[in-house]
């Protein structure tokens, strides 16, 4: 049997299963962000004037805006004028099948253990997968659009649905949010739109793959999703990324629009290359997440789990303004070696009779800092708002470090508010007691971090929850505390 | 308006520095200057600053201040007489201060001795004292505290002996008398030497209401092995005293420091700054806070519990009580080093919020490098049980009584913490007496 700092050496110098590099040709511009190069990317996409105007507005509040200071490690300075802003992969051919794939792509796939050609007979998954910024297949389409969804890419919807992508787009993460935002609003490359119409449940999972490939290439993926008054859609969304000496930097937005009675669920699972076991390389995950609870009685739910990117800051977040809605958040966040996570969520409550509940789960190892950051704010109209908050840290080894950081705001006196944190380690005698019924270290480990995962991992869609469930055994495999 | 301010405030700093030139030493000179330069460099926080995010302090620097107090009397006896303060009438040393300076005639102290009482000034060449002042956080990051290093005048020095026990705790009695509003910088400084027990109340008051006092101060602590400081603030007066409290508090192993701070309806503004730094092992440390604010209040309570060394134990509970259109913030930090192994930390915070106008905000942080720690904290904000002030009225008793009954019953679990039995009645028979009245808007 290992000892407890073999094991742990095993730990943090695991290296990243997922790094390879894809060889396809890239259509690339080069370095640099100016007028010129929004004018290029809205022109490549034959945007509308109004996007484009949109963009350049987005552009003069990036120019605009500071690097914020509060954030809980050393923002790494980032030099937007060495990045590039657009690839896309240079077939450009318009494909209806797998079969029309560049057989490259397929076996990239493939070896990421996501076979798009499985995932036709994957009951009730479509895939609307992102290689680096053009979508290049989109199955269960024409499933989708007997029930009236669309479920395309956001060059598509700009193209085919432009009064629906001009009315929404923006309107949860205005341009002039954050500094991401804002350069996302300029420059977001492709990225997905779900639109459910009114009434429709739909029938399957909806899922959309990103990767990060081209070199020295950001990715700024926009996602929109609209849900009608009394529909229903659950959104997963996945991520690897192939190894890299550099640091890519990944500034996505998702808006999230609930109208009356409908409910939106968006799952993530992370794992994006998260540097080498010295802290070199390794992605920068800065997302924007907001959705908004329009209607009455409407429901959004984020649940994600973080194990990758060597920085990831991101706050999905809900507003939850009508009337009776309500707003859910649960997270686990795996850090290890150099990685930092600062990550939660901020819910505002507007609305009447209005609920929340967030659980967040982190797990610091090696030598990694874990924050969860979370805004929990009643607005003085929000009768009876109820808020539930619950985030517990643990901690394996002694050089990494977990922390709180929960504001908690209330102007209305009829709401209620609970938060609760606890930090603590593996217990010695929960290991034991594994390992009295012939459970190895490694072993009780892995099952006793699911058990404490448990409580998100059950909010993932069931394929999902396999994979999550992976994934976190094979990062932690081996954390005895 | 600010650039008058700190047109002022150099005005201020170079004339004491004239003045000191003769009777301050080169140390105390060197650091005025050290902290007046950060002070400069750093101005006054603005709610960009995450430390005062909540705390908007432009509104307490508006007026027109004084930075020399001028009095309105010179006859005290009888203008505290009139006046009064809360926690008058203690049995206790009571040490009273006007505008920051040490008044013996008026007080009285314990006739053996257990303690010894100083003036800053008089104390100041001495190495301990020296080695005090010169910390860095005295002259650096904090722009009030490099303020109040830069402009301190006054202020009290208390070193109680090496394994005396008190028998009576001591009072300090901090006056404010000004006919103009007036900005004090006022340093103290606490210590406790080896195997001893104390218990230090303070209290604050403005004698001349019609002027503002706004208070910066900063006390500093130091806990030695094995001994126990009981520190009680009770902050209840007059509207025209603003209150910046400092508290910095430096534990060796062994100690205890159980640190009570009460904020009840009155000053118009109150941030008070507690920060411990458990420098050894095996020492315990306790911070009970109650607030109930009402009015226009905004009282801001800040916490950092430093663990350095392991096997500590510390321990927050704050409760808070909103009305009318108070503000309140709790802001809690626990600080675990990486060899801070074994430690205990708890942080709990609880609110009611009695009125719509009311705001809360509760931040209770933990910062955590140790693996084998139990660090948890809690937050709740709510409202008195409608259930429980039904049960109270079905059974005869009047809904303001059972509202008092209530939170008093809210508040116990810092009450019944507070070891004095005096200032425990003191604080029941305030709350009760601040439930019934009519100011309350529900």
């Amino acid at each position: 049997m290992k000892t407890e700092n073999e094991i742990i050496d095993d730990l943090t110098v695991k290296e990243y299963e997922f790094g390879f590099v894809t060889d396809i040709e890239m259509d690339v511009l080069p370095p640099g962000l100016n007028d010129e190069v929004i004018r290029f990317i809205s022109a490549k996409k034959e945007e509308p004037e109004w996007l484009l105007n949109w963009r350049l507005k987005g552009y003069e509040a990036f120019k605009k805006s500071e690097m914020p200071q509060w954030q809980n490690f050393e923002a790494p300075d980032v030099d937007f004028q060495a990045i590039s802003y657009y690839a896309a992969p240079k077939e450009k051919v318009k494909l209806n099948s797998l079969d029309e794939v560049d057989p490259e792509l397929i076996a990239t796939f493939n070896k990421l253990g996501i076979p798009l050609n499985e995932q036709k007979a994957l009951a009730g998954v479509a895939v609307d997968a992102v290689f680096d910024s053009v979508s290049i297949a989109t199955t269960y389409k024409e499933e989708l659009s007997k029930h009236g969804i669309i479920f395309c890419s956001m060059s598509e919807a700009v193209k085919n649905h432009p009064e629906l992508v001009q009315k929404y787009l923006g309107s949860v993460v205005p341009y002039t949010d954050n500094i991401y935002a804002s350069l996302n609003s300029a420059v977001f490359s492709d990225g997905s739109f779900v639109y459910i119409p009114e009434g429709v449940r739909c029938p399957m999972e909806l899922s959309t793959y990103f990767r990060i490939n081209s070199q020295n290439t950001g990715q700024f993926e926009r996602t929109l999703i609209i849900a009608e008054k009394d529909s229903y859609v659950s959104y997963l969304e996945g991520c690897t990324a192939p190894m890299r000496d550099e640091n890519q930097m990944h500034a996505a937005v998702v808006e999230l629009i609930a109208h009356e009675n409908a409910e939106i669920k968006y799952s993530t699972v992370q794992n994006w290359f998260p540097g080498d076991k010295d802290g070199k390389g390794g992605i920068f995950n800065f997302v924007t997440k907001r959705g908004i609870c329009k209607g009455d009685h409407s429901k959004i739910s984020w649940t994600q789990v973080e194990t990758g990117s060597a920085i990831t800051w991101k706050y999905p977040s809900v507003i939850l303004k009508g009337d009776y809605s309500s707003g859910e958040f649960y997270s686990v966040a795996v850090t290890k070696n150099h990685q930092i996570a600062d990550t939660g969520t901020k819910i505002n409550h507007i609305g009447k009779n209005t609920k929340s509940r967030i659980i967040s789960k982190g797990i610091s190892a090696g030598k990694s800092n874990n924050s969860y950051r979370g805004l929990v704010q009643i607005g003085n109209r929000a009768d009876n708002a109820r808020n539930f908050t619950q985030c517990d840290s643990l901690l394996i080894g002694n050089k990494c470090g977990a922390h709180t950081f929960p504001y908690i705001e209330s102007k209305n006196k009829s709401a209620m508010l609970e938060h609760e944190a606890t930090t603590s380690k593996i217990g010695e005698d929960q290991i034991f007691y594994l390992n009295q019924r012939g459970i190895d270290p490694e072993q009780a480990v892995a099952l006793i971090v699911n058990g404490y995962a448990k409580e998100v991992l059950n909010q993932l869609p069931m394929e999902f929850a396999v994979e999550a469930r992976k994934l976190l055994s094979l990062t932690l495999e081996g954390s005895v505390g | 308006m600010e650039i008058d301010l700190k047109d002022q405030i150099k005005n201020k700093f170079e004339s004491l520095c004239a003045i000191g030139q003769s009777s301050e030493g080169d140390s105390i000179q060197k650091l005025r200057g050290k902290a007046f330069a950060t002070f400069e460099q750093l101005g006054f926080p603005t709610i960009k600053n995450e430390d005062w995010k909540y705390t908007n302090v432009k509104p307490i620097l508006k007026d027109n201040f004084s930075f020399t107090p001028i009095p309105t009397t010179s006859s005290y006896e009888e203008a505290i007489k009139d006046k009064g303060y809360f926690g008058q009438g203690l049995d206790a040393y009571t040490l009273i201060l006007i505008n920051g300076i040490y008044q013996p005639q008026w007080s009285n102290i314990p006739s053996d001795d257990s303690i010894s009482i100083a003036a800053v000034e008089d104390v100041w060449d001495q190495v301990a004292i020296d080695e005090i002042l010169n910390k860095d956080r005295n002259n650096k990051s904090n722009p009030f505290i490099a303020l109040n290093t830069a402009l301190f005048q006054g202020g009290i020095v208390i070193q109680i002996k090496k394994n005396k026990v008190l028998d009576k705790p001591i009072h300090l009695v901090h006056l404010g008398d000004s006919s103009e509003h007036y900005f004090q910088q006022s340093k103290n400084i606490f210590i406790a030497e080896f195997g001893s027990q104390a218990e230090i109340i303070e209290s604050f008051e403005n004698l001349n209401t019609e002027s503002h006092l706004l208070r910066n101060a900063v006390t500093e602590i130091r806990v030695a092995a094995n001994a126990k400081l009981q520190h009680y603030k009770l902050q209840k007066g007059d509207a025209s005293l603003r209150l910046i409290e400092h508290t910095e508090v430096e534990q060796e192993g062994d100690s205890q420091y159980n640190n009570y701070t009460f904020t009840l309806p009155g000053y118009s503004f109150v941030r008070n700054n507690l920060n411990l730094a458990l420098e050894g092992s095996n020492i315990d440390s306790h911070m009970y806070g109650l607030y109930l604010t009402n009015d226009h209040q905004l009282v801001d309570n800040h916490t950092l519990v430093d663990h350095q060394e392991p096997h500590c134990e510390s321990n927050q509970m704050y409760k808070g009580i909103m009305m009318g259109h108070s503000r309140a913030i709790f802001n809690g930090k626990v600080y675990v080093h990486p060899i801070a192994q074994k430690t205990n930390a708890f942080q709990q915070n609880n609110n009611i919020l009695f009125s719509d106008f009311a705001t809360i905000y509760s931040k209770p942080q933990l910062e955590i490098f140790a693996d084998d720690v139990k660090c948890s904290h809690g937050s709740t904000i709510g409202q008195l049980d409608p259930d429980a002030l039904f049960y109270l009225k079905a059974r005869g008793i009047n809904e303001e009584d059972g509202r008092s009954m209530l939170v008093n019953a809210f508040a116990f679990d810092v009450t019944e913490k507070i070891e004095n039995l005096e200032i425990k009645d003191l604080l029941n028979e305030a709350i009760s007496q601040t439930m019934l009245g009519k100011a309350l808007l529900v």
